[in-house]
């Protein structure tokens, strides 16, 4: 049996499958296994330290991807100049 | 795949395909393009080069089906034939090379990052960004299009041409070599990266 540690919330403090887990809980991050995925990923995160620490950490990178990257801003005249070449090109 | 379909659009068609479906993405197409070449003039010749394309190739395009992705497509293509073997400075770390490095299913999911959520939280954009575009191309790639685009495992599955478990796994191993790069910075900003909270 393993250790049973009494941090505050019950979680094992080792898992048994990192790689299954951590490669469920990806694929559930990217928006990959749906309803059930959300189900799954409630269990899991409630019962296992390291896939509640790695879920928090990948969830954060996908975060400030999404929302921090500098984005680039489209040269004005682009969208015109694409028009003319096909203009020209008919 | 079934074999393209002989269609003809008329002339109004085509414009409104092409005002209606493809022009709308040109923000993400250009932020794309600028991501791989980090060049505003390449990143320009290669959108305009794409919607060029596009166009020529109109007929082959499904009305109603992902003009994004079809165009990421493109677009990727378009960079990997004319502008990556025309740039100065080779690209670090070749494709065939990084497939055969670590073309195994083994990979690595053990939690060897001490990088911690709350640090990446706390980081600036020009950092992620920064972090972002140090990573090879094709690490780069399928990070801006699952996470700055969006895109499903499929639709990168069939834009960069490769079966799904790759893409599931090339995108693993990009996040792990971001993580790499985030603590990196981590560090150098004295975040607690490790055990020991210091003020």
């Amino acid at each position: 049996m393993e250790i049973n540690d009494q941090s505050g919330d019950e979680r094992k403090l080792a898992c048994s499958d990192v790689t299954k887990c951590f490669q469920l809980l990806e694929s559930i991050l990217d928006g990959e296994m749906g309803e059930t995925g959300q189900e799954l990923m409630k269990e899991k995160l409630a019962k296992c330290q390291p896939c509640f620490e790695h879920f928090h950490l990948e969830q954060a990178i996908r975060d400030v991807l999404k929302t921090k990257c500098t984005k680039q801003a489209v040269p004005t005249e682009l969208a015109r100049s694409i028009r003319q070449m096909i203009q020209e090109s008919k | 795949m079934s074999e393209v379909q002989r269609r003809k659009y008329s002339q109004e068609e085509k414009t409104a395909i092409f005002d209606g479906e493809f022009m709308p993405h040109i923000d993400s197409m250009y932020n794309f393009a600028f991501r791989l070449t980090f060049d505003e003039d390449d990143a320009k010749d290669l959108v305009q080069d794409t919607y060029m394309k596009a166009f020529r190739f109109i007929n082959s395009f499904e009305k109603g089906t992902n003009a994004k992705a079809w165009l990421f497509r493109i677009l990727k293509n378009s960079f990997i034939n004319e502008y990556r073997k025309k740039s100065k400075q080779p690209t670090k770390v070749d494709y065939q090379e990084v497939e055969t490095f670590y073309n195994s299913d083994d990979v690595d999911y053990q939690s060897t990052s001490d990088l911690r959520a709350e640090s990446v939280k706390d980081m600036l954009g020009d950092e992620i960004s920064n972090a972002l575009n140090a990573l090879a191309v094709d690490f780069r790639t399928v990070i801006i299009l699952a996470d700055l685009e969006g895109f499903t495992y499929e639709e990168m599955a069939k834009i960069l041409d490769i079966p799904i478990g790759t893409v599931r796994s090339r995108l693993h191993r990009a996040r792990n070599l971001l993580k790499e790069q985030l603590k990196g910075y981590a560090q150098s900003m004295g975040y607690n990266t490790n055990e020991e909270e210091e003020d």
